[in-house]
């Protein structure tokens, strides 16, 4: 997006303008119609992957059920992303808690491995100390191109865990790329729309993660 | 619905999850709550704008989800579109103490955003305080319940139970903050220094009492501070406080406990 594509929205007004009103008045009226761009992007997004949503969930719950645990990863805003979805498994709002971590959390690891490996290996090394056949890696990116994420989708599958990405846009790299089993794609061009989608993806697979794991109990 | 889940607040609900796993409410009625946040979204982000404008810095803090408050600094720092300024956003460390943080780091002119339950005894605490530090504070939430009237200068109440929903729609109000704030900068005479001051009644230019923060204590005299700059007053006329208590100061004098 270009920075001057929602000009035409807010025409420019003089240094001297002194009435807040009318600005407040298209502020209100403007995100209002991207709160509902949001919301049908949402329901668009989760009625196109229903059916992928089933199967990473009941691949899923199958490593949890074997003892694995969730790695989760991302740069940025999609690092705060991982860091929710670490929260959101180990202290959920219902239903139980299943072992997960974000990536992005340790500054000690993550400053040590940018600074003597490079930050195309900050994920990749920690899953390397830390992953097991068992093993769940989910990495966050809106393009879906982010190196450091396909370089741990890489190693992760190396050691035989189950991969599953989310990404915006086309997908990226992230959606041809072999290593991510599963790439869960957002098709929007804003990377605000995308990550507000990805939220309701995650919120999403998480709930039905939890119904396989109760079914698999019963 | 499928089975009747337990939400954060405790209350049996059934928009948990419906028979496909889908978390949340799904599409129905999600839509139609901005109506009720919209205009103060638009209000807090011409405040943040102004602030922004005259060098203030943004301190976002969410102990109980810490993500989200990384996320807003993020947000505001590193644009994703390019192009749009950076600005100085910072977030709170979540195992800090976030009174203390913010006592010792926040100028006049700064801004405290915070992601919270309506009853955050942290946030309250912390809120309370922006008149004695000069801080505009803005407070994100959820649920049937909201803060009490006063607790801070914006607050954006979303209007639903489900911690889930909740989530996803926070997100959505921070990322539509930052559009809005910079919407906001295209019109650089709504962002003067005395745009700030427009209310009939405002506390900071009128004879009422203040708000201010104890710093020290020695005899009937405190050095407090209001609207972040230290002054000394009297404290013969209420009972001795101590440092980190909030006083009303009229002319002078510490005239009541807050």
């Amino acid at each position: 997006m270009s920075p001057e594509s929602t000009d035409f929205l807010y025409p420019f007004i003089e240094g001297d303008e002194t009435d807040a009103d009318s600005l407040l008045a298209d502020l209100a009226r403007s995100a209002t119609a991207k709160w509902a761009q949001s919301q049908d992007l949402r329901t668009e997004t989760l009625a196109r992957v229903a059916a992928q949503l089933d199967q990473v969930a009941s691949a899923m719950a199958e490593r949890f059920a074997a003892g694995g645990r969730l790695f989760a990863f991302g740069n940025g805003g999609s690092a705060t992303d991982a860091d929710g979805v670490a929260q959101l498994y180990t202290a959920p709002p219902w239903g139980g808690a299943v072992s997960a971590r974000s990536l992005v959390e340790d500054q000690a690891v993550l400053t040590a491995l940018a600074n003597d490996i490079g930050f195309d290996n900050v994920f990749s090394r920690q899953l390397i100390a830390h992953g097991r056949p068992t093993d769940v890696a989910m990495g966050f990116s809106t393009s879906g191109n982010s190196d450091n994420l396909l370089v741990a989708f890489g190693q992760a599958r190396k050691q035989g865990m189950l991969t599953v990405g989310l990404a915006g846009i086309d997908g990226g790299r992230m959606a041809v790329d072999a290593s991510v089993q599963y790439c869960l794609v957002v098709r929007s061009q804003s990377v605000h729309r995308v990550q507000e989608a990805q939220a309701a993806l995650t919120s999403a697979l998480w709930a039905r993660v939890q119904q396989a794991l109760g079914a698999a109990a019963a | 619905m499928t089975s009747p889940m337990v939400s954060t607040s405790g209350a049996t609900t059934t928009t948990g999850g419906d028979a496909d796993g889908n978390a949340g409410a799904g599409a129905a009625g999600a839509g139609a709550r901005i109506e009720a946040v919209a205009d103060d979204l638009a209000r807090a982000s011409l405040a943040l704008a102004r602030r922004f404008s005259l060098g203030g810095t943004m301190w976002c803090a969410s102990p109980a989800w810490p993500f989200h408050a990384h996320h807003v600094a993020v947000e505001f720092v590193h644009p994703v579109i390019v192009g749009k300024r950076a600005l100085a956003a910072v977030t709170v460390p979540a195992g800090a103490d976030l009174v203390t943080t913010l006592r010792a780091s926040v100028r006049p002119g700064d801004m405290v955003v915070v992601l919270a339950d309506h009853d955050d005894a942290t946030v309250t605490d912390a809120l309370r305080r922006g008149p004695a530090w000069g801080t505009e504070t803005v407070w994100i939430g959820a649920g049937r319940t909201r803060p009490p009237a006063g607790s801070a200068d914006h607050v954006i109440w979303l209007d639903t139970d489900d911690a889930l929903e909740a989530s996803e729609q926070f997100v959505r109000v921070y990322h539509l903050l930052w559009e809005l704030t910079h919407v906001c900068f295209e019109h650089s005479g709504l962002l003067k220094a005395e745009q700030l001051c427009t209310d009939d009644v405002c506390i900071t230019c009128s004879d009422e009492g203040r708000l201010a923060e104890v710093v020290t204590v020695e005899g009937d005299e405190a050095v407090v501070r209001a609207e972040g700059k230290q002054e000394r007053i009297d404290v013969s006329l209420i009972d001795p406080p101590g440092p980190g208590d909030l006083v009303l100061v009229h002319a002078g004098f510490a005239i009541g406990a807050s």
